[in-house]
Protein backbone atom coordinates (compact mmCIF):
# COMPACT_ATOMS: atom_id res chain seq x y z
CA UNK A 1 0.00 0.00 0.00
CA UNK A 2 1.81 3.47 -0.89
CA UNK A 3 1.27 6.41 1.02
CA UNK A 4 -2.21 8.04 1.09
CA UNK A 5 -4.72 9.93 3.33
CA UNK A 6 -5.38 7.07 5.26
CA UNK A 7 -2.09 8.34 7.10
CA UNK A 8 -2.33 11.81 7.94
CA UNK A 9 -2.15 11.98 11.60
CA UNK A 10 0.03 9.03 12.07
CA UNK A 11 3.13 9.55 14.42
CA UNK A 12 6.74 7.80 15.34
CA UNK A 13 7.99 6.84 18.17
CA UNK A 14 10.33 9.58 19.70
CA UNK A 15 14.36 9.28 18.19
CA UNK A 16 16.97 8.09 20.37
CA UNK A 17 18.05 10.93 22.59
CA UNK A 18 20.59 12.82 20.47
CA UNK A 19 23.36 15.26 22.32
CA UNK A 20 24.37 18.18 20.94
CA UNK A 21 28.37 18.33 21.21
CA UNK A 22 30.85 21.22 19.76
CA UNK A 23 32.57 19.00 17.79
CA UNK A 24 29.40 18.69 15.87
CA UNK A 25 28.07 22.79 16.32
CA UNK A 26 31.64 23.40 14.77
CA UNK A 27 31.16 20.90 12.13
CA UNK A 28 27.83 21.58 11.16
CA UNK A 29 28.75 25.51 11.32
CA UNK A 30 31.84 24.64 9.02
CA UNK A 31 29.78 22.63 6.34
CA UNK A 32 27.85 26.32 5.60
CA UNK A 33 30.75 28.02 5.56
CA UNK A 34 30.13 29.80 8.58
CA UNK A 35 32.69 28.52 11.20
CA UNK A 36 33.82 32.06 11.96
CA UNK A 37 30.64 32.80 13.96
CA UNK A 38 32.00 33.73 17.48
CA UNK A 39 28.59 32.27 18.62
CA UNK A 40 29.18 28.68 17.35
CA UNK A 41 32.74 28.56 19.16
CA UNK A 42 34.03 28.63 22.65
CA UNK A 43 32.92 26.90 25.56
CA UNK A 44 29.51 26.91 25.42
CA UNK A 45 28.33 27.48 22.18
CA UNK A 46 24.93 27.56 20.74
CA UNK A 47 24.37 25.71 17.30
CA UNK A 48 23.30 27.70 14.54
CA UNK A 49 19.20 27.74 13.50
CA UNK A 50 19.38 25.44 10.62
CA UNK A 51 21.49 22.22 13.28
CA UNK A 52 17.53 21.38 13.36
CA UNK A 53 17.90 19.44 10.67
CA UNK A 54 20.28 17.00 12.11
CA UNK A 55 17.54 15.59 14.34
CA UNK A 56 14.67 16.28 11.96
CA UNK A 57 16.41 14.26 9.85
CA UNK A 58 16.76 11.15 12.14
CA UNK A 59 12.83 11.76 12.75
CA UNK A 60 12.46 11.29 8.81
CA UNK A 61 13.88 7.47 9.05
CA UNK A 62 10.95 6.43 11.12
CA UNK A 63 8.79 7.53 8.11
CA UNK A 64 11.42 6.22 4.99
CA UNK A 65 11.48 3.29 7.01
CA UNK A 66 7.81 2.54 7.27
CA UNK A 67 6.86 -0.92 5.24
CA UNK A 68 3.06 0.42 4.86
CA UNK A 69 4.22 3.84 3.16
CA UNK A 70 6.71 2.68 0.07
CA UNK A 71 9.05 5.49 0.20
CA UNK A 72 12.06 6.12 -0.78
CA UNK A 73 14.85 9.35 -0.11
CA UNK A 74 15.95 8.99 -3.02
CA UNK A 75 12.35 9.17 -5.18
CA UNK A 76 11.72 12.54 -2.68
CA UNK A 77 12.37 16.12 -3.53
CA UNK A 78 12.31 18.64 -0.90
CA UNK A 79 9.38 20.91 -1.79
CA UNK A 80 9.42 23.65 1.13
CA UNK A 81 11.13 24.02 4.74
CA UNK A 82 9.70 25.81 7.74
CA UNK A 83 11.32 26.10 11.21
CA UNK A 84 10.11 27.82 14.20
CA UNK A 85 12.11 28.17 17.41
CA UNK A 86 11.30 29.05 20.83
CA UNK A 87 15.32 28.74 21.52
CA UNK A 88 18.48 27.79 20.07
CA UNK A 89 20.00 24.83 20.42
CA UNK A 90 23.49 24.56 23.22
CA UNK A 91 25.79 22.29 23.55
CA UNK A 92 25.08 19.96 26.31
CA UNK A 93 21.12 19.52 25.50
CA UNK A 94 19.52 16.11 24.87
CA UNK A 95 17.03 16.19 22.25
CA UNK A 96 14.69 13.87 20.97
CA UNK A 97 12.30 14.50 17.49
CA UNK A 98 8.57 13.27 17.00
CA UNK A 99 7.55 13.11 13.64
CA UNK A 100 3.44 13.23 12.66
CA UNK A 101 2.60 13.60 9.21
CA UNK A 102 -0.03 16.13 8.80
CA UNK A 103 -1.14 16.14 5.45
CA UNK A 104 -1.31 13.59 2.15
CA UNK A 105 -2.61 14.55 -1.22
CA UNK A 106 -1.44 11.93 -3.93
CA UNK A 107 -2.56 11.78 -7.35
CA UNK A 108 -1.30 8.65 -8.98
CA UNK A 109 2.13 7.69 -8.46
CA UNK A 110 3.18 11.26 -7.13
CA UNK A 111 2.06 11.88 -3.37
CA UNK A 112 2.84 15.58 -1.93
CA UNK A 113 3.50 15.05 1.79
CA UNK A 114 3.27 17.42 4.84
CA UNK A 115 5.10 16.43 7.96
CA UNK A 116 6.01 18.16 11.11
CA UNK A 117 9.12 17.22 13.82
CA UNK A 118 8.52 18.65 16.94
CA UNK A 119 11.72 18.77 18.81
CA UNK A 120 12.30 18.96 22.56
CA UNK A 121 14.58 18.33 25.33
CA UNK A 122 14.39 15.24 27.25
CA UNK A 123 13.19 17.08 29.98
CA UNK A 124 10.04 17.92 28.15
CA UNK A 125 11.13 21.85 26.95
CA UNK A 126 9.90 22.48 23.16
CA UNK A 127 12.85 23.75 21.33
CA UNK A 128 11.57 23.90 17.62
CA UNK A 129 9.43 22.64 15.12
CA UNK A 130 10.59 21.52 11.69
CA UNK A 131 7.73 21.44 9.03
CA UNK A 132 8.46 19.98 5.64
CA UNK A 133 6.22 19.67 2.14
CA UNK A 134 7.62 16.47 0.21
CA UNK A 135 7.04 15.23 -3.50
CA UNK A 136 7.28 11.63 -3.98
CA UNK A 137 7.24 9.89 -6.60
CA UNK A 138 6.59 5.77 -6.34
CA UNK A 139 8.39 3.15 -8.91
CA UNK A 140 6.84 3.00 -12.10
CA UNK A 141 4.65 -0.15 -11.91
CA UNK A 142 5.49 -2.53 -13.98
CA UNK B 1 22.00 42.22 24.83
CA UNK B 2 21.57 45.57 23.05
CA UNK B 3 18.49 45.83 20.88
CA UNK B 4 19.16 45.98 16.90
CA UNK B 5 17.54 48.92 14.84
CA UNK B 6 15.53 47.54 11.96
CA UNK B 7 13.84 49.43 9.35
CA UNK B 8 10.92 48.55 6.79
CA UNK B 9 12.65 48.38 3.51
CA UNK B 10 16.54 48.69 4.91
CA UNK B 11 18.67 46.53 3.17
CA UNK B 12 21.20 44.22 4.85
CA UNK B 13 24.62 43.33 3.94
CA UNK B 14 24.81 40.54 0.83
CA UNK B 15 27.41 38.26 0.23
CA UNK B 16 28.14 34.89 -1.80
CA UNK B 17 29.56 31.74 -1.26
CA UNK B 18 30.80 29.21 -4.15
CA UNK B 19 29.64 25.69 -3.31
CA UNK B 20 31.80 23.24 -4.72
CA UNK B 21 31.06 19.19 -4.75
CA UNK B 22 33.62 18.58 -2.06
CA UNK B 23 30.93 21.18 0.29
CA UNK B 24 28.19 19.27 -0.38
CA UNK B 25 30.11 15.73 0.54
CA UNK B 26 30.99 18.03 3.67
CA UNK B 27 27.12 18.80 4.41
CA UNK B 28 26.11 14.82 3.53
CA UNK B 29 28.39 14.07 6.87
CA UNK B 30 27.14 17.71 8.84
CA UNK B 31 23.62 16.83 8.46
CA UNK B 32 23.44 13.32 7.81
CA UNK B 33 21.55 13.42 4.55
CA UNK B 34 22.95 11.23 2.52
CA UNK B 35 21.15 11.19 -0.72
CA UNK B 36 22.79 10.39 -3.90
CA UNK B 37 21.42 12.95 -5.84
CA UNK B 38 23.85 15.36 -3.65
CA UNK B 39 27.37 13.46 -4.83
CA UNK B 40 26.22 10.95 -7.52
CA UNK B 41 26.00 12.09 -11.06
CA UNK B 42 24.39 8.91 -11.73
CA UNK B 43 21.93 9.45 -9.18
CA UNK B 44 21.26 12.62 -10.02
CA UNK B 45 20.69 11.81 -13.81
CA UNK B 46 17.97 8.88 -12.82
CA UNK B 47 15.89 11.73 -11.51
CA UNK B 48 16.50 13.62 -14.52
CA UNK B 49 18.17 16.24 -13.05
CA UNK B 50 21.01 17.68 -15.05
CA UNK B 51 23.87 16.70 -12.51
CA UNK B 52 24.35 16.67 -8.90
CA UNK B 53 22.84 19.36 -7.01
CA UNK B 54 22.95 20.93 -3.68
CA UNK B 55 21.15 20.04 -0.70
CA UNK B 56 18.15 22.24 -0.48
CA UNK B 57 18.94 22.52 2.95
CA UNK B 58 22.59 23.90 1.93
CA UNK B 59 21.64 26.26 0.31
CA UNK B 60 19.04 27.23 2.78
CA UNK B 61 20.72 27.37 6.25
CA UNK B 62 24.05 29.21 3.92
CA UNK B 63 21.35 32.37 3.30
CA UNK B 64 20.48 32.54 6.38
CA UNK B 65 23.51 34.07 7.65
CA UNK B 66 22.97 36.92 6.46
CA UNK B 67 20.52 36.85 8.97
CA UNK B 68 22.48 35.63 11.49
CA UNK B 69 25.40 38.09 10.82
CA UNK B 70 22.76 41.27 11.36
CA UNK B 71 20.99 40.43 13.99
CA UNK B 72 24.70 38.89 16.33
CA UNK B 73 22.77 36.65 18.32
CA UNK B 74 21.57 33.58 16.16
CA UNK B 75 19.45 32.98 19.12
CA UNK B 76 17.09 35.81 17.71
CA UNK B 77 15.77 33.79 14.90
CA UNK B 78 12.49 32.92 15.83
CA UNK B 79 11.18 31.27 12.44
CA UNK B 80 12.40 30.82 8.60
CA UNK B 81 11.04 28.96 6.11
CA UNK B 82 11.91 28.75 2.04
CA UNK B 83 10.61 26.93 -0.90
CA UNK B 84 13.07 25.72 -3.09
CA UNK B 85 12.07 26.34 -6.51
CA UNK B 86 14.80 25.58 -8.34
CA UNK B 87 17.63 22.87 -7.27
CA UNK B 88 21.07 24.37 -7.61
CA UNK B 89 23.27 22.41 -9.77
CA UNK B 90 26.85 22.14 -9.03
CA UNK B 91 29.87 21.48 -11.66
CA UNK B 92 32.19 18.91 -10.68
CA UNK B 93 34.72 21.74 -11.87
CA UNK B 94 33.31 24.64 -11.77
CA UNK B 95 31.18 24.56 -8.72
CA UNK B 96 27.75 26.93 -8.08
CA UNK B 97 28.37 30.49 -6.81
CA UNK B 98 24.98 31.16 -4.11
CA UNK B 99 24.32 35.17 -4.29
CA UNK B 100 22.16 35.60 -1.05
CA UNK B 101 20.63 39.51 -0.77
CA UNK B 102 17.75 40.38 2.19
CA UNK B 103 16.33 43.49 3.09
CA UNK B 104 13.79 44.03 5.75
CA UNK B 105 10.01 43.75 4.83
CA UNK B 106 8.28 44.07 7.75
CA UNK B 107 8.67 45.26 11.96
CA UNK B 108 5.82 44.98 14.15
CA UNK B 109 5.88 44.17 17.79
CA UNK B 110 9.86 44.09 18.24
CA UNK B 111 10.21 41.48 15.46
CA UNK B 112 11.66 41.97 12.26
CA UNK B 113 10.93 39.91 8.66
CA UNK B 114 13.53 40.04 6.93
CA UNK B 115 12.94 38.57 3.03
CA UNK B 116 15.98 37.27 1.30
CA UNK B 117 16.27 36.76 -2.00
CA UNK B 118 18.81 33.14 -3.29
CA UNK B 119 20.10 33.28 -6.80
CA UNK B 120 22.32 30.93 -8.49
CA UNK B 121 23.55 32.27 -12.03
CA UNK B 122 21.16 35.31 -11.77
CA UNK B 123 17.73 32.35 -11.13
CA UNK B 124 16.38 32.65 -8.17
CA UNK B 125 16.62 28.99 -6.21
CA UNK B 126 14.69 30.07 -3.11
CA UNK B 127 11.29 31.30 -3.02
CA UNK B 128 9.28 33.19 -0.26
CA UNK B 129 12.19 32.63 2.01
CA UNK B 130 11.48 34.77 5.08
CA UNK B 131 12.92 34.90 8.68
CA UNK B 132 11.98 36.67 11.84
CA UNK B 133 13.84 38.02 13.95
CA UNK B 134 13.43 39.15 17.64
CA UNK B 135 14.65 42.87 17.74
CA UNK B 136 14.96 43.48 21.71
Amino acid sequence: MPISEAHVGRSYPATAPYQVSRAKITEFAAALGDADNPAYTGESPVAPPTFAVVLSSAAWAAMFDDPDLGLALSRTVHVDQEFAWSRPLRAGDEVVAVLTIDKVRSRGASAIIGISVQLSTTGGEDVCTAASTLMHTAEEAA
Amino acid sequence: MTAIEATEGQDLPGFSRLLTRVDLVRYAGASTDYNPIHYSDTAAAALGLPGVIAHGMLTMGTALRLVTDWAGDPGRVLSYQVRFTRPVVVDAVDGARLEVAGRVSKVEDGVATVTLEVTCEGQKVLGAATAEVRLD
